[in-house]
């Protein structure tokens, strides 16, 4: 199969699935048995008729629901996600202010936990049933069974309420204002404006919840790699390796390492969508004003609008990731491209 | 290996970053206040939030206010005097001759006319409290007059609202506002208004981003006195957990939505001090009056010997506050006060549930929004009323429910028996109608219909509309509370404290019951 037949066969097949996606979201957020008119309006005004059916007919409540859905797929299909009940401000704007966010945040966490996730792995394979790979199987568990709210909530008392040496919620200092926006990425903004202190204080303020992240999908990734390290250890060419002389570092990081690598790409991978889409908790705690915030709240609020608009957004960021892994499988393992 | 020694020297850089950017000099005067925002709108004619109301408030000005303490009078602000017609419909207003927007534009009764006449045409969250007007006229550039449909002793304190904000015409209409009747359409002020304000208040908004951040600079161009910080940052922190350690680490100034363990857990924290007040959400059981919804507990004997078993003391040493004797929001005046309150007494409360024929015990579903409201507890709260009420033979089954969905089952009278809170929607006694028939509690969520009450009580409520001598309005008041104590369908058993805590070096704080925080009358100790 060419590169083009194997990347057109997958590009298509995203189509239905993010059409499926928007009838699915549709019918999950109206089907909640309460109003938003009651999420969205304020008790007294509900006894009055007029500034319900304003209401209604400004967010097109008052059309039947096949109605609304196909107005808001003609909307979508213009570049229109409609605008948010809650902000009042296009939803693509919403997202467009938020999802940098997230992706600096959920970037630097994947760093965090791929650098902690590969080397307890290491470690753990490596020295198998040693006292270190104990530990680091122990600091996996730890990972994967807390919930993430308290580990937030942990970090948050001890690093930067008791201890103080921590940056504490927010993106910055209350006080500072954000970098002109280019990404939206305060980090690489304050770098673009040549504002170091900007740049540091952005920086100390994504450390503690990327940390959070991170032992969160550090878990799963050390597991991988000591699972897939510890097949390929045991193969042939390992021995034939050791026995050419080569030194030991050189048998586990470029044989060893090399060869168990695919299913940790795939982890890591998967795991980039996980932190994109779910650091709502984490996102809240840390005051963090990314997507998983705009989410929680406009589930809250049942902000039809906004809710539709993040629910693609999350769909197309894993069908995004499983679509890229996907690619680069055909590259990686010279099995796809001869079946 | 070289790389690990590069991951290791990254790795140090980054632990070196966490702390070095901890202290921030600063020029500016400037207050920093985390809070959980809930803003839908920062234009009066559309916002009707608290948080809308806390900035609204030093934004704009209003005709009429209350005190910085409480809501005991009104007192003036842009308009100097008033009078009020004999019939008590019309009221007309003198505007003060030194009142300035922050552009420096005069504020004139042209400006009053059409904030006003926008706030009914708008058709906005909070349109519907422009209701009860008829007319408003400039009768010159300093005099303006309010026509109501009839007499409304409440009409100054709902005016006090900063939904009743003075805007500035002229920049509103540059912005494209408009005041016809077809604003509801055409008016596309809003966006402009909720990142910037056209009021003549102490502070102007400087920035909002929804969900993140709000900025106020003050106003140079303020006719009151100047307020002490220069700028003042409501920073969205939607865990009160978070709003704690931000405030123990010194970033925040005040804390606006701890819970009560949380403010238990900051005593002794000497660089925090913490402020108790009464609050104005009073906790109340409703017992459904249409049998085939509630069942026994639509039996007026049956409701009393509730009110009888509750352990109120128990409620206070949970939450503190006051024991309400009614659902008349506490410190309103003509409130019968905490001495005229039920005290348990399950003696009484048995003989009742005999009399009415239940002497071996009955059975009742009680429905609930699961959900902790100003930190109070809906879940803590409905298991002591079960546990309460199992002492006199009533057994309780919880039925908690996602907020808007029992929200729904509530306000559409569908509940037999539930457990909810009311805030007053006007800081005024007549607020306290919403609990008797016709009012929208009693009758309309509550099936308690006005023909069922006695004729004097029905001349009573009636009268209460409209009495505006404060001695009658006293009688009128004792007398239609005496009366729900003993024949209503609601058994309030708390108003819970509100308690707010903030970093020691801040003065002046006061929690208001009516715009919970004025950040213009705050400053710092030096």
């Amino acid at each position: 199969m060419s590169f083009f037949h194997y990347f057109v066969r997958r590009a298509l097949l995203v189509i239905p699935i993010l059409l499926g996606i928007t009838v699915v979201a549709f019918i999950i957020a109206n089907a909640i048995p309460a109003d938003p008119i009651n999420a969205n309006l304020p008790p007294n005004a509900l006894n009055d008729k007029d500034t319900i059916a304003a209401f209604r007919k400004k967010w097109g409540l008052d059309k039947p629901l096949h109605e609304q859905y196909l107005t808001y797929l003609g909307n979508l299909l213009q570049g229109d996600m409609g605008t948010s009940i809650k902000t009042r401000k296009p939803v693509a704007e919403d997202i467009s202010s938020r999802l940098p966010a997230t992706i600096e945040l959920a970037t630097l966490g994947l760093i965090y936990g791929t650098v902690l996730g590969v080397s307890m792995g290491l470690i753990s394979a490596v020295w198998k049933n040693s006292l270190a790979d104990y530990a680091a199987r122990v600091i996996a568990l730890i990972g994967i069974s807390f919930p993430v709210f308290l580990i937030a909530l942990i970090f948050l008392n001890v690093f930067y309420a008791q201890l103080g040496i921590a940056a504490g919620p927010g993106r910055l200092h209350p006080i500072m204002r954000s970098p002109p926006t280019v990404t939206g990425m305060f980090t690489i903004d304050a770098l673009l404006n040549g504002d170091w202190k900007t740049f540091g204080n952005a920086l100390s303020h994504l450390i503690l919840p990327a940390l959070t992240l991170a032992l969160y999908i550090s878990a799963i990734i050390s597991r991988i790699t000591r699972s897939s390290l510890l097949e390929v250890l045991n193969q042939d060419y390992m021995r034939t390796a050791r026995a050419k002389g080569l030194h030991e570092r050189t048998v586990i990081g470029f044989h060893g390492m090399r060869n168990s690598m695919i299913p940790i790409v795939t982890v890591i991978g998967l795991s980039y969508g996980n932190l994109l889409v779910g650091s709502i908790l984490i996102e809240r705690i840390f005051a963090y004003p990314g997507i998983g915030f705009y989410m929680f709240r406009a589930s809250t609020s049942q902000d039809f609008p906004a809710i539709m608009g993040v629910s693609l957004l999350f769909a197309f960021i894993y069908v995004g990731v499983n679509f890229v892994v996907d690619i680069l499988y055909f590259f990686l393992d010279p099995r796809i491209r001869i079946a | 290996m070289n790389r690990f020694k590069y991951i290791v020297a990254l790795l140090a850089v980054l632990a070196l970053l966490i702390g070095a950017f901890a202290g921030l000099a600063q020029d500016e005067k400037v207050l920093v206040i985390g809070w959980s925002e809930n803003t839908d709108a920062y234009d009066p004619a559309n916002g009707f939030t608290h948080s809308t109301h806390i900035v609204n408030h030093v934004t704009y000005s209003q005709l009429v206010t209350f005190p910085d303490e409480d809501a005991s009078r009104i007192v003036p602000s842009l308009a100097e005097s008033w009078e009020i017609s004999e019939d008590g419909t019309v009221y007309t207003f003198s505007l003060r001759q030194d009142a300035t927007f922050a552009d420096g534009d005069d504020v004139t009764a042209d400006d009053v006319v059409f904030s006003i006449r926008r706030l009914q045409n708008f058709k906005g969250n909070p349109s519907f409290l422009a209701d009860g007007i008829d007319t408003v006229e400039a009768i010159d550039d300093d005099t303006v007059a309010f026509t109501l449909p009839a007499p409304r002793p409440s009409f100054l304190s709902e005016i006090t609202s900063a939904v009743f904000s003075v805007t500035n015409a002229d920049v509103v209409m540059a912005n494209g506002g408009t005041a016809a009747e077809d604003a509801a359409e055409t008016d596309t002020a809003g966006a402009y208004l909720d990142s910037a304000s056209a009021g003549s208040g102490s502070y102007v908004l400087d920035l909002w981003e929804p969900q993140n951040r709000t900025e106020l600079v003050r106003n140079e161009n303020y006719w009151g006195d100047a307020p002490y910080f220069d700028r003042v940052i409501f920073i969205h922190m939607p865990e009160s957990a978070t709003q704690k350690v931000a405030l123990e680490a010194g970033d925040i100034d005040l804390a606006f939505d701890l819970q009560p363990d949380q403010i238990a857990a900051l005593e002794g924290n000497m660089d925090v001090e913490i402020y108790r007040g009464i609050g104005t959400l009073t906790h109340f059981v409703i017992m459904n009056t249409d049998a085939e919804k509630s069942g026994p507990f639509a039996n007026p004997t049956v409701q009393l010997a509730v009110r009888y078993a509750l352990d109120y003391e128990g409620y206070k040493t949970l939450w503190g506050g006051v024991k309400p004797a009614t659902n008349m929001t506490a410190g309103f005046f003509g409130n019968l006060g905490e001495e005229a309150a039920f005290s348990r007494d399950l003696d009484k409360a048995r003989e009742l549930l005999a009399e009415a024929g239940y002497g071996d015990g009955l059975d009742m579903t009680l429905e609930y929004p699961d959900m902790v409201y100003s930190g109070v507890s809906f879940n803590t709260n409905a298991q002591k009323i079960q546990a309460d009420l199992a002492e006199v033979g009533i057994n309780v089954t919880l039925q908690p429910g996602e907020i808007q969905v029992a929200l729904e089952k509530y306000r559409s009278g569908e509940h037999g028996v539930g457990y909810w809170l009311w805030g007053p929607d006007i800081l005024d006694p007549l607020d306290f109608l919403s609990f008797m028939p016709p009012g929208k509690v009693a009758t309309e969520r509550n099936n308690w219909q006005l023909e069922s009450l006695p004729q004097d009580i029905q001349d009573m409520i009636a009268r209460t509309k409209v009495a505006s001598d404060p001695d009658e309005r006293m009688a009128l008041f004792t007398a239609l509370q005496e009366y729900t104590m003993q024949h209503g369908p609601f058994a309030p058993f708390n108003v819970p404290e509100v308690a707010t805590a903030y970093r020691s070096d801040l003065l002046g704080y006061i929690w208001h019951p009516h715009w919970l925080l004025d950040v213009s009358i705050l400053s710092r100790a030096m």
